[in-house]
């Protein structure tokens, strides 16, 4: 959280800047942002003298750096993207509004993933059941959204997609036992426009864009791929309803090793920090795997207290031993993976099956279910904030 | 009678004569010539004869002394010899007994010696005397009439016998007579002979303390034998040297002698001994039989009352007990002879058999079977609920990708779910109670059959690759005009407008109302069921890509209650009431009938090898065949306790599962093997509850995953579960 886009209001005529984003050190304190308004003022008319400014940020005055001032104030730039079985997917912000609805898909959606963010604009993805992953961008300035590309190619429901962490290709795992691998760059850049606070309003795309072809394919599973996710720049991890989780290479598009379980893997997921995968199965259980073994299937552990299915599973991603998942017996369970035991917290929050996890950087926890419910929790607080 | 005893003894006389030198001795010492001598003789010659007697034990050793004196005398008178001899005798007698014991010193006047008499039966003389003349044979001219008057006139005959040496005869005297008599009785000759003659009894079985002898003890009785010390040091040598061989053991192998009893079963033996049972024991008198019972023993009116009315098998009681104050007023016992009778009844009917009780471990009556746990995977919980119908859902059917879940309800809607997420994706409403679904198994089309009410309908749901439906598409299309089904009156109608969006793309009119429906494997093929007793049209097989149906069967034995066809082969598999037909297609003929054993078969399942068939039935009861093995149930499991509703296969796993109105699935591990020897394994390994009981309704279908080993059930509680 290097720069944050703002935009500058006033009521006095005299003081008026453009309204347009600028692009701002996140650490800035007062004084900078008072350098940035009279820099800009004596741009458009030499005789303006210096000023202090004083700084309303939400109706609140700015007294610390700017990136303070939002952590204590919940202002978050987060947005959160959910995909869901109504065939649409919509943008949220943290603290629960819906910022944008992307309809476009012929069926439901099973999977989103934000691309790379380039300014205003960002990549997202969405892969659907009616075969296809449409590539989007979306302008967080004007609160567009474009399908750019449309990725055909899968003969079955695409139920996973997930984006390498250089952000230029991305996979997806089908229904049809098929691993594809497709750039992840939109054709063409659009302007930049200005920034902040973002009217509510739906729009409709206009057309679902040029057909994209899939650069590789990678088989090999014999039953529906289930989960997809990048473990480093080269390196695919799928997990199959087959009852064996791959890891694939993805220049040569060879199979490097594979996991094999009992049951079916409907999710799993990779912690940089401590490289192993989560994976969860219609057993109940999260199992702990060390990818780097070449002989597979070696559990290094099992955290069993689920009553259902394990549908997601998710590592935090700044803290080495922390794991969420969420089951279909209605529970997420925040795991430490140092006591396998028992979880850390039981979050009950959700009245039907939970379907999907995500931490956000800050650690916030996100979970959506089959009650059409997207719910946050915060961690360190050791209290949920409900939303949507 | 005298007489004759008398020749008796002298018959008796003879013999002894001629056994005994002794006798004879006796009888030569009466000479012809002291015949007619007086008693005086006689007497002398009695003690010659006694003296004779005496000394016929005694040793030779005074023969030659006896041989001298006879020398000595031989010219003297035979009676002077005689009187001398006895004199000397006498003398002798008195000095030393033993001296002149001899036989050989008697008289004898013939010195022929023994010799047979009848050498001189042609002579006039019978021997000749120690001077050496001739002894004449007496004048013996005696006949028969001689003998008889002498017989007659002689009072001596009885006791005269005839010398054979001299011829002449001999008148026995008293004292001889009396001898005669002695020794004819047994007794010693001796009168004054006391055999009973008081001894010393040395050797009794008394231990006296003295030895009987005073001679000590022989030095080689106490001292190591050297003549056995050589014998035996010999023999170590011997066998050392090894010239002596053990006594070789007479090996029986041969078989010269076989063991009668080899075979003999001891304990059979035994078992006879051990058969014998005792007599039931009476029961001992109680308290209440007693002359004076205590009151609580006594019956109260209204017991006494309940007594009589009472069938007397069934008294507790075969008596009233009754009170005496003492007991000589006890009457006799009315009951003996009852009680009697019924002894000897229990006695007769007294099991005679010893019923063997037979102690077995009930462990080990269980057969031997893996534990569940080795079975895996199979489904163990409920993972997934489908919520949504709202009446009983009957039917349902997995797509063949697994991806897809179809359910058909008496809500007349037919529902789409996805299977990992629960969510139902499409309804379609029929308008109708759905009574069957069934996916098409071909993974080219995507198409689905739906029986309701009087027709089938073909779903086209758009759930599935472009290619996919696009292929569907064209068999639905491929032909459009109907042609004429010969004798079946179905109408294919194409549907329009507002139905195509419902996915249904054809109807399927029936004569009567479809039970159920069923596809075969290649997809193009489709027999719907409508069970009638009455008629001859239950079955009809419809091929879709040429819009024709047809009835294979003129004729239908009893009510058909499933269809289904073989997997691989063209068989068709008919499930009626009591029995499951199996047909070849090809042939048109019946291949086989397999009994179920059941009242009423409600469902059927076919393996997919095609070689098993399980067969649900409202009696409780799931049949296994093994078609290759007979036409009876291989295996009848009665897991359940109400009526099972459907049957399933698993498509790869060795798993099949049966629905019952209990509202459990018994999910059974069957593993098949290809060795034709082998029976089937057949291990019951989990029973899944969860759908609630309505309308005494439990689960009504039940259908595995096609990939993974999941099991969906539907209930009448309008849900359909997943169990993983």
């Amino acid at each position: 959280m290097s720069q944050l886009q703002a935009r500058f209001f006033t009521e006095d005529k005299r003081y008026v800047v453009d309204n347009v984003p600028f692009s701002i050190p996140a650490a800035s304190q007062v004084q900078d942002l008072s350098n940035v308004i009279n820099k800009l003022l004596e741009a458009k008319n030499a005789s303006h003298s210096n000023l202090e400014f004083d700084f309303l940020v939400r109706g609140q005055f700015l007294r610390t750096s700017l990136s303070t001032h939002m952590e204590t104030e919940n202002i978050s730039t987060v947005m959160i993207l959910t995909g869901s079985y109504d065939k649409t997917a919509r943008i949220w912000s943290v603290e629960g509004k819906a910022v944008m609805t992307v309809a476009g898909h012929a069926d439901a959606v099973k999977d989103v993933s934000w691309g790379k963010r380039d300014g205003l604009s960002s990549v997202l993805l969405t892969a659907s059941l009616d075969q296809t992953v449409l590539l989007w961008e979306w302008n967080s300035e004007k609160n567009k959204v474009k399908a750019r590309h449309c990725c055909r190619g899968h003969t079955g429901s695409v139920d996973t997609v997930s984006v390498d962490p250089t952000g230029t290709k991305f996979c997806s795992g089908s229904w049809d036992k098929m691993l594809k691998i497709w750039s992840a760059g939109a054709s063409d850049e659009e302007e930049e426009e200005e920034a902040a606070d973002r009217p509510r309003k739906k729009q409709k795309t206009q057309q679902l864009g040029l057909t994209r072809t899939p650069l590789m394919t990678f088989s090999g599973h014999n039953e529906a791929v289930s989960s997809v996710l990048w473990s480093d720049n080269e390196e695919v991890c799928s997990a199959s309803w087959d009852h064996t989780i791959r890891l694939w290479d993805a220049e040569t598009g060879s199979m490097k090793s594979t996991l094999t379980g009992s049951k079916v893997f409907n999710c799993i997921s990779y912690s940089p920090l401590c490289r192993r995968l989560a994976s969860g199965s219609s057993d109940r259980h999260v199992r702990l795997w060390d990818p780097r073994t070449k002989d597979g299937s070696l559990v290094l552990l099992s955290l069993t207290s689920h009553t259902g299915w394990v549908t997601a599973v998710k590592w935090a991603p700044s803290h080495e031993h922390q794991l969420v998942s969420g089951s279909l017996d209605h529970l997420v369970k925040l795991w430490d993976t140092r006591s396998c035991k028992a979880p850390l917290y039981d979050l009950a929050a959700h009245e039907d099956k939970v379907f999907c996890l995500d931490w956000t950087e800050t650690g916030l926890m996100l979970s959506g279910g089959a009650d059409n419910k997207l719910y946050t929790y915060k961690y360190s607080a050791c209290q949920t904030d409900e939303g949507a | 009678m005298k007489k004759i005893g008398l020749k008796r003894a002298k018959e008796e006389e003879d013999e002894q004569k001629k056994q005994s030198v002794c006798e004879q001795v006796l009888t030569f010492n009466m000479s012809p010539a002291e015949e007619e001598e007086g008693d005086e003789d006689v007497s002398d010659s009695e003690e010659s004869v006694y003296s004779g007697l005496e000394e016929s034990g005694s040793d030779s050793e005074d023969e030659p002394s006896a041989n001298q004196q006879e020398g000595r005398v031989l010219n003297e008178e035979v009676e002077q010899l005689e009187e001398r001899v006895l004199n000397e005798e006498e003398a002798e007698q008195r000095e030393d007994e033993y001296e002149k014991d001899s036989s050989d010193e008697e008289d004898i006047r013939n010195t022929v010696g023994n010799v047979p008499m009848d050498w001189y039966k042609d002579f006039p003389h019978i021997g000749y005397d120690l001077e050496g003349r001739r002894i004449y044979k007496p004048i013996r001219n005696k006949d028969e009439l001689d003998q008889f008057l002498d017989k007659m006139e002689n009072p001596e005959f009885w006791r005269t016998v005839c010398d054979q040496q001299t011829g002449s005869d001999v008148v026995l005297s008293e004292d001889q007579l009396e001898l005669i008599k002695r020794l004819q009785r047994g007794q010693f000759g001796d009168v004054s002979f006391n055999e009973y003659q008081p001894s010393v009894e040395f050797f009794s079985r008394e231990v006296m303390i003295h030895p009987v002898t005073n001679r000590p003890s022989d030095k080689r009785s106490f001292i190591p034998s050297l003549t056995e010390k050589d014998k035996v040091s010999k023999m170590v040598h011997a066998i050392k040297m090894g010239w002596i061989k053990p006594r070789r053991v007479e090996d029986d192998s041969r078989g010269r002698y076989y063991d009668l009893w080899t075979n003999e079963d001891s304990s059979s033996i035994l078992n006879k001994h051990r058969m014998h049972l005792p007599a039931p024991k009476l029961r001992l008198p109680g308290h209440e039989e007693s002359y004076n019972p205590p009151p609580e023993y006594l019956l109260t009116e209204e017991e006494r009352a309940l007594w009589e009315q009472q069938d007397p098998s069934d008294r507790k009681l075969p008596f009233v007990p009754t009170k005496f104050s003492s007991l000589r007023h006890v009457p006799a016992f009315s009951r003996f002879i009852h009680e009697r009778f019924e002894r000897c009844l229990d006695l007769y009917l007294c099991p005679r058999q010893r019923k063997l009780r037979v102690n077995v471990n009930p462990e080990d009556l269980i057969p031997k079977l893996p534990k569940p746990r080795d079975l895996l995977p199979f489904p163990t919980t409920q993972s997934l609920v489908y919520r949504g119908h709202s009446g009983l859902v009957r039917s349902i059917s997995v797509s063949p990708s697994g991806q897809w879940l179809a359910s058909g309800s008496d809500d007349g809607s037919v529902r789409f779910w996805e299977v990992c997420s629960a969510r139902c994706v499409r309804t379609v409403q029929t308008g109708g109670a759905v009574k069957s679904v069934a996916w098409n198994p071909n993974p080219a089309f995507c198409l689905l059959a739906v029986a309701l009410d009087s027709v089938v309908l073909i779903l086209a749901p758009s759930l599935a690759d472009g290619h996919v439906t696009s292929s569907s598409e064209r068999l639905l299309k491929s032909q459009q005009e109907a042609e004429p089904s010969e004798g079946v009156s179905c109408n294919w109608v194409e549907t329009k407008g507002e139905e195509l969006n419902q996915w249904i793309r054809l109807k399927i009119g029936h004569p009567k109302v479809v039970h159920q429906v069923t596809w075969h494997s290649k997809g193009d093929y489709l027999a719907s069921v409508m069970p009638d007793h009455s008629s001859h049209l239950q079955v009809l097989i419809h091929q879709l890509s040429r819009r024709r149906s047809q009835n294979p069967f003129s004729r239908n034995k009893g009510l058909v209650q499933n269809v289904s066809f073989h997997p691989l082969r063209p068989y068709f598999f008919v499930a009626t009431q009591r029995s499951v037909r199996v047909y070849n297609l090809l042939k048109q003929q019946l291949t086989k009938k397999l009994q179920a054993n059941a009242k009423w078969v409600s469902s059927m399942a076919v393996h997919p090898t095609g070689d098993h068939v399980i067969c649900g039935s409202y009696d409780c009861r799931l049949s296994w065949f093994d078609l290759d093995l007979s036409t009876k149930p291989y295996r009848m499991l009665r897991h359940h306790k109400k009526a099972v509703r459907g049957v399933a296969y698993h498509r790869g796993y060795p798993l099949f599962a049966s629905a019952s109105d209990d509202g459990s699935v018994i999910v059974c591990h069957g593993t098949v093997y290809s060795d034709l020897l082998q029976n089937p394994l057949i291990v019951p390994v989990k029973v899944l509850r969860g759908h609630v009981i309505t309308q005494d309704l439990g689960v009504l279908d039940v259908t595995f995953h096609p990939s993974q080993p999941w099991l969906f059930s539907s209930g009448a509680d309008g849900t359909v579960r997943l169990y993983t």
